[in-house]
């Protein structure tokens, strides 16, 4: 496996013809799902289903049903919220910042990575509502004109929270369907189902692959590229204020805005990664979604990863540095405390084990990959559980302190969770295009002009 | 527009209109229809619909609240107690019910012997809170935890609500108490000279006393017996060794200087703790440092008193005779004559039993020093559970030492019945046993369950024919009574009560019987002269009163003035009270000859619970959820043993273990307790009852099963008692949560947090700033430091008189509805109390230092509650309170993350529901809820207020009397109820009031200053009274 790395790889392998990429990448949404996405779907529904129920069970009898208590008043919630919103982080991530840094090998994956990004979104912004006292009281949260002329509390991070939530969900809806349009005129033209052709119709606003239309397209493509770009900073950044602006230790940390983007990438690559494994496998497009597309993203895993790490240094060497009892008393608690098998956990996951990525074995073996990736997963959920849950039940007087424990409803909403975000993607990958189809024709051999005319341009 | 108006002035107009407002030309032209439809209030067939047997079939929850409903309206509607003999209210304009504005009414509430002088306040006729009478000249307006929950009592849906008569199935039926008084008179009548035995417990009211001698002549075989579970039996009978007669007085704990306290909790359960609590922080003033008294406690198990001594020593109580005769030796050695034969005396040596014994050598050293120093000012007090020869040795050391000039006389010859004896008790139980007994009246108390097993009780009184228990809810004795006749509650009874010389206590009640029940008196009166009439136990009450106590007292008044006055103030004061205590009888000391009884094995002591007694409040919810003083435990007993006999014994923490005292056998959970004696297991009362309501039923473990008729140290202590571990657990849940104390990250975090700053008497001597010197810097902050003109409110606690009781928590519990929330949510950190009592151990395993801090909302002037909320359901308002508009909150818990101090409470579910399957659910219990505090739903946040209620009534008050509203006319619940005026309250910018000072204090300081949150509540240091020159 010697790969000249002074030459840029070929994007998509096998050297497919147009025609191939048309018919590979829409195979799945022409053909009846196979017993293997009915099992998928069954699994997932069920999940979904359990997360209804423990949510009614919720809405009806109030938030005893879960664990959370005095000092904890936040736990599987907000962790699930936070863990959520950083899966939620990669997408754009690589349609956005990847597309303007022009690294096109982000063709393969970025629609995927959209899409999770959207359902990542919408799961965790259920979050927020769902974990108030009184949810049919949430609008009480957004600002609108009122006689008692009542308004929000502009300095609440959890108001800004809904603000810059909403914009990250709507500014990435926006970027997704702007992609899509292309391939949904593609699918239109290539359809005989009536009810499907109106559908696409409606949905590729009349794209007709016009040259005029390409110019427009693209330079919107740029532009939203470019207001999304500080999204991705901005929304785990703000997310993260819920903790750095309160006083509680554990919470109260000038780190907190670059450590959770680190932290978000480093999750949502992990989801990505995870989610692609097992669609290339399922949809036969390991042509498209190259073992080389893996190795790039578990690269970005090493460096987010190791920022990670570094954070996790940082915030003990602060600690001690500041000379404040309470602060250094939380930050020992982790380690030895109650919680530290949480504190393992998250450490192994985050910090020790995308350290294997540095060799190029293992960056080049999908089962290890996923192993990591799905590791990644857990390291991030309990990264937050630790911020949170850990930081609560260790506050400022020892009289409140108290343990969390979950209950089978806090289990069933995170279950649910999982279960709505893949019953979206399922349904995402049964309906649309899940690569772009037009993007991955742009970046075949021989799709761009050259002076030389081969594969070793530039 | 001016002129205009005055032009409209000037011109006449039609004189109706003016004061005539009218919303509709149907109202203004007097229509017939519409006048009729006022005068009905509601629109026809708005109450049509309320139709009981149209609601779908009866749930038991349903039904429940129907029960309740109907007795509701009953109680709003009975609530004028006009014609039910005249009642008046404590304050001065009597004369009507004003809407919106609370009556205060005199009574007294008597428990386990002793009467608390209490003020109910009620509003609209319905009795809302308990406070004590300041007029009472013992309680002086303060009451204990119990009497202020007694108003929850009132309102128990569980309360019988009418005769109940067993069938021959044994089941029991609902009955009439015509019916019943018809059967039960029959039957006592024909009883043919077999005795009837009335059961009872102690009878502090001379016309109770005079209704039992009335039944007795009426029925010659009637017999009283008495008993008390928890009784000063032993003090007294040793004082009438000591001194030929009388009862153990009170004493004047406000005079002593040095108090030895043997196996005494005389802050917590040991006698009228209204009291001795409150003179002993008149002694702990900080104002005062050269009166400041010294408190040595010596006990089994860390109790409410040990945690506020100043030295504190750890001893089985079975080995107190020996401490105490080593002390008597010790001090004859210093020149003293205790008039001990030296024989005596010489088997006993101060400094080898400290050693064996593990106490300190030099911390008794000092002690005999104070003892001596401070001779006639000085106090030692045996608690009431030692023995005999231990209470004779006290007396003597404090006859030699001169401090009996600290015993108050008032106490010392009251006339009041004595107690059964043991040997009466078993002569009943045999009489039982052969049949002579007749019927068995319990007059409202339960033997079945209180008294010891080993007496036979039980099986006896199952060959009494008759059995009538007169109870307010059913108990494990009326289970095996034949008649269960309801008896009043005390808030609806007519009565007095002496306790002490000099003044008689009046009990009035405060509104009718929500249900069919009689007072106790009532039903023997009925039996006595064979007809019910109503009011029959006030107008014998009223013609005892006057044929017999009135003309003692001589009075100006007439007797109904005098009446009427006696009720309004609820005490009568007589005044004469003898002058000498007698002299001591030396002969007695023969006592102390005794060989001391084997000591062997671990010893057990029993113990007053500090929330359910004697077991009486069991199914008192406020009660069974105030948190123990010292372990924080809530909704049960358990074992309390120490560290180091945990380890021996091979048990942890809610391990079951199983006790032996001869035949009679305990399992019961283990707590470990800092500070408890090696080998001794302390065990609270009142608990586990078998047959009780859904609240206290099979909550925490009877351990009355190990008391006996006979042994060596009372009734309360055993030695020899042998423990196995049964390998089973159980949940003890608590508000605190238990942290290993040698744990190093966690020991010395009270301190490096600076979340406890304290010292010693001699530190403030010598640096009157120690303390401010501790303090943090004001901190730089970003923000303009904000400026409260007018009024602003703070509070103060005083550390040096808290004793950590919590009868601050029951009165907030009271005046804010607060939910009870169960032992299940208990357990996973959600009690919603108000208020709490935080209790930190410094210090060794063995023999902890105990810091205590009442904690409620600090109400922060840099609230950092207030700023995380994204809808501004919390806010400051300009007299610096942090406010809380419950209808704004949407439930995100953001406010209780973001407070440091975690004093905001969350309704994780609708508690009123939640608790024991919609208990608080029930329409009666809305009765308690005082209406000027909002109910929380659930899925809102609530916390302390400072009373904003109290604050706005004074504020409104203030407005209508155009008088400037001032710091002192708002008086906090937690203040009122305070027995050590620890808390106060007031304007911190009003510089010229009593307040200002506390707020100004030196020894002031707030908790977590550092953080910079400025809040306004000022803790005043503790001082604890040490020797200099240990520190």
């Amino acid at each position: 496996m010697n790969i000249d790395y002074t030459k840029e790889l070929a994007l998509v392998e096998g050297n497919p013809r147009l025609a191939d990429i048309d018919e590979i990448i829409t195979r799945p949404l022409t053909q009846p799902p196979t017993r293997k996405y009915y099992i998928a779907l069954s699994i997932s529904s069920t999940a979904l289903l359990i997360g209804a129920y423990s949510l009614w069970l919720t809405l009806y009898y109030g938030i005893g049903m879960w664990g959370n208590n005095i000092p904890v008043g936040w736990a599987f919630d907000i962790t699930n919220f936070v863990f959520w919103i950083g899966i939620g982080h990669a997408g754009t991530l690589i349609s956005a910042i990847l597309f303007l840094l022009r690294q096109r090998w982000r063709t393969g994956i970025a629609r995927f990575a959209e899409g999770m990004t959207i359902f990542a979104v919408m799961t965790a912004g259920i979050f927020p509502v769902i974990h108030t006292g009184r949810p049919w009281l949430a609008g009480y949260l957004i600002p609108y004109p009122n006689q008692h002329l009542l308004w929000p509390n502009f300095v609440s991070p959890l108001l800004w929270d809904v603000f810059a939530v909403s914009t990250y969900f709507t500014v990435s809806l926006m970027f997704w369907y702007m992609g899509l349009i292309p391939d949904f005129a593609i699918l239109r033209d290539q359809t005989v189902n009536k009810i499907k052709k109106t559908i696409y119709s409606f949905f590729s606003l009349g794209w007709r692959h016009s040259n005029r239309h390409w110019r427009h397209y693209e330079k919107t493509y740029m532009i939203m590229a470019g207001l999304a770009t500080p999204l991705v900073l901005s929304v785990h950044t703000i997310v993260s204020f819920d903790f750095a602006v309160s006083l509680i230790p554990g919470w109260h940390t000038t780190i907190f805005p670059p450590y959770f983007v680190a932290g978000a990438i480093y999750s949502g690559f992990a989801m990505v990664m995870t989610v692609l494994i097992l669609v290339r496998k399922v949809f036969d497009m390991e042509n498209i979604i190259t073992l080389n597309h893996l190795e790039r993203m578990a690269k970005v895993m090493l460096l987010t990863g190791s920022l990670v790490a570094y954070s996790y240094l940082m915030e003990f060497f602060i600690a001690w540095y500041s000379q404040i009892p309470a602060e250094q008393y939380d930050f020992w608690a982790r380690v030895v405390g109650p919680y530290r098998w949480a504190w393992y956990f998250m450490i192994s996951c985050n910090a020790l084990i995308p350290q294997l990525i540095w060799f190029k074995k293992i960056r080049r073996s999908v089962t290890v990959l996923f192993i990591i990736s799905i590791c990644a997963n857990i390291g991030m959920w309990f990264e937050r559980f630790v911020i949170i849950v850990q930081s609560l039940s260790r506050d400022y007087l020892p009289s409140s302190w108290h343990m969390f424990t979950p209950t089978l409803v806090d289990f069933g909403v995170l279950t649910g969770s999982f279960g709505l975000f893949f019953t979206l993607v399922l349904l995402f990958a049964k309906t649309m295009p899940v690569i772009s189809i037009v993007e991955t024709k742009s970046v075949l051999e021989g799709a761009q002009p050259t002076v030389h005319g081969g594969s070793d341009h530039e | 527009m001016a002129e205009n108006l005055d032009n409209q002035n000037n011109n006449e107009q039609p004189k109706e209109s003016d004061s005539n407002y009218w919303q509709s030309f149907k109202e203004l032209y007097k229509d017939i229809s519409f006048t009729e439809a006022k005068k009905l209030e509601f629109q026809k067939g708005v109450e049509d619909e309320f139709d009981v047997d149209k609601l779908p079939a009866v749930s038991r929850r349903k039904f429940l609240a129907l029960v309740s409903a109907s007795a509701a309206l009953a109680a709003a509607g009975c609530s004028d107690y006009n014609g039910n003999g005249k009642i008046i209210p404590y304050n001065t304009k009597p004369e009507e019910i004003t809407l919106g504005k609370p009556n205060y009414y005199a009574s007294t509430y008597v428990d386990n012997g002793l009467d608390y002088g209490i003020l109910i306040k009620t509003r609209e006729g319905r009795p809302i809170k308990v406070d004590g009478n300041p007029d009472h000249p013992v309680s002086k307006g303060k009451t204990s935890a119990k009497a202020q929950s007694a108003i929850l009592g009132l309102y128990d849906p569980e309360r019988l609500q009418q005769p109940l008569r067993k069938t021959t199935s044994g089941n029991f039926m609902k009955s009439t108490w015509q019916h019943v008084d018809q059967e039960i008179s029959k039957s006592l009548s024909n009883i043919g000279g077999k005795e009837i035995s009335i059961i009872s417990s102690k009878i502090i009211s001379p016309t109770t006393l005079k209704v039992i001698q009335d039944f007795q002549q009426k029925y010659s075989g009637a017999k009283l017996y008495s008993y008390q579970i928890f009784n000063e039996e032993i003090k007294n009978s040793a004082w009438k060794k000591c001194y030929g007669s009388g009862l153990f007085p009170s004493i004047k704990w406000n005079e002593a200087k040095i108090i030895l306290a043997l196996e005494s909790d005389f802050l917590g359960t040991d006698g009228n703790k209204v009291e001795s609590s409150r003179m002993f922080a008149e002694g702990r003033n900080t104002s005062d440092l050269d009166n400041f008294n010294r408190l040595y406690s010596i006990e089994g198990n860390l109790s409410l008193t040990g945690l506020n001594a100043d030295y504190r020593m750890r001893l089985r109580p079975d080995l107190q005779f020996e401490f105490v005769m080593s002390l008597v030796h010790e001090i004859s050695k210093q020149g003293i004559s205790v008039g001990v034969d030296p024989s005596i005396l010489n088997q006993y040596n101060l400094y080898d039993f400290a050693q064996k014994n593990s106490l300190y050598g030099n911390v008794l050293q000092l002690l005999v020093g104070d003892l001596i120093k401070n001779k006639g000012a000085a106090i030692i007090y045996a608690g009431r559970s030692l023995p005999e020869n231990v209470q004779v040795a006290v007396n003597l050391l404090n006859e030699a030492l001169g401090n009996t000039k600290l015993y108050t006389q008032d106490t010392i010859e009251l006339p009041n019945s004595s107690l059964s004896s043991t040997s009466d008790w078993e002569n009943l139980v045999q009489s039982m046993n052969n049949g002579e007994i007749g019927a068995i009246i319990n007059f409202d108390t339960n033997p079945v369950y209180h008294l010891p097993s080993d007496l036979g009780f039980v099986e006896a009184v199952k060959k009494v024919p008759l059995i009538v228990s007169l109870t307010e809810s059913e108990n494990e004795s009326s289970e095996l009574a034949h008649y269960v006749l309801p008896i009043s509650h005390p808030f609806e009874s007519w009565g007095d009560a002496q306790t002490r010389l000099g003044y008689y206590s009046m009990q009035q009640p405060v509104i009718s019987p929500l249900f069919y029940t009689r007072q106790k008196e009532e039903v023997l009166l009925a039996w006595i002269s064979g007809n019910y009439k109503e009011n029959i136990y006030h107008d014998y009450l009223m013609n005892y009163w006057q044929s017999t106590i009135y003309p003692t007292l001589n009075e100006m008044l007439d007797f109904n003035r005098f009446w009427l006055g006696a009720l309004q103030r609820g005490v009568v004061n007589t005044g004469n009270i003898p002058k000498s205590v007698g002299n001591f009888n030396k002969e007695v000391l023969v006592i102390l000859n005794q060989n001391q009884s084997n000591i062997s094995g671990y010893a057990v002591f029993l113990k007053e619970g500090y929330a359910t007694g004697d077991g009486k409040y069991a199914n008192n919810g406020w009660l069974q959820e105030l948190p123990h003083p010292v372990t924080k435990v809530t909704w049960d007993n358990y074992a309390s043993i120490s560290v180091a006999t945990a380890k021996q014994m091979n048990v942890e923490e809610k391990d079951i273990i199983e006790i032996t005292l001869d035949d009679r056998k305990l399992k019961i959970p283990v707590v470990i307790q800092p500070g408890s004696a090696d080998n001794t297991i302390t065990i609270e009362l009142g608990y586990g009852r078998s047959k009780c309501g859904v609240v206290g039923q099979g909550v925490g473990f009877n351990a009355n099963v190990l008391m006996s008729k006979s042994s060596a140290f009372g009734p309360w202590i055993y030695t020899s008692a042998s423990i196995r571990k049964t390998g089973d657990t159980y949940d003890i849940v608590s508000t605190m949560e238990h942290h290993p104390i040698d744990d190093p990250l966690v020991s010395g975090v009270v301190k490096e947090r600076k979340i406890i700053l304290e010292g010693t008497v001699s530190d403030y001597k010598k640096n009157p700033k120690f303390i401010q010197e501790q303090r943090s810097m004001d901190t730089a902050t970003l923000y303009n430091r904000l400026d409260f003109p007018g009024v602003k409110w703070g509070m103060s606690i005083d550390l040096n008189k808290c004793t950590g009781c919590g009868e601050c928590v029951i009165s907030c519990n009271a005046e804010n509805n607060i939910p009870v929330v169960g032992k299940d949510q208990v357990k996973v950190s959600r009690e919603m109390q108000w208020m709490r009592i935080d209790r930190y151990y410094s210090g060794s395993a063995e023999d902890p230092k105990v810091s205590l801090e009442p904690m409620l909302c600090q109400q922060c002037d840099h609230a950092p509650c207030e700023n995380v909320c994204p809808v501004a359901a919390t806010n400051h308002s300009n007299d610096g309170l942090n406010q809380m508009v419950y209808n704004r909150c949407v439930g995100t818990r953001y406010c209780s993350n973001n407070c440091p101090y975690k004093v905001r409470r969350f309704n994780f579910f609708n508690f009123k529901d939640h608790f024991r399957d919609g208990y608080q659910e029930s329409n009666l219990f809305d009765l308690v809820y005082n209406p000027e505090v909002t109910v929380r739903s659930r899925g809102v946040m609530e916390k302390c207020t400072f009373c904003i209620q109290r604050i706005m009534e004074a504020r409104e008050d203030a407005i209508r009397d155009h008088k400037p509203l001032k710091g002192s006319d708002v008086v906090t619940a937690c203040q009122e109820a305070c027995g050590t005026s620890a808390i106060n309250f007031g304007d911190m910018n009003d510089d010229k009031s009593e307040f200002y000072k506390f707020r100004n204090h030196e020894l002031g300081y707030y908790v977590l200053e550092n953080l910079n949150v400025r809040p306004n509540v000022t803790y005043l240091a503790k001082l604890r009274n040490t020797h200099s020159e240990e520190a």
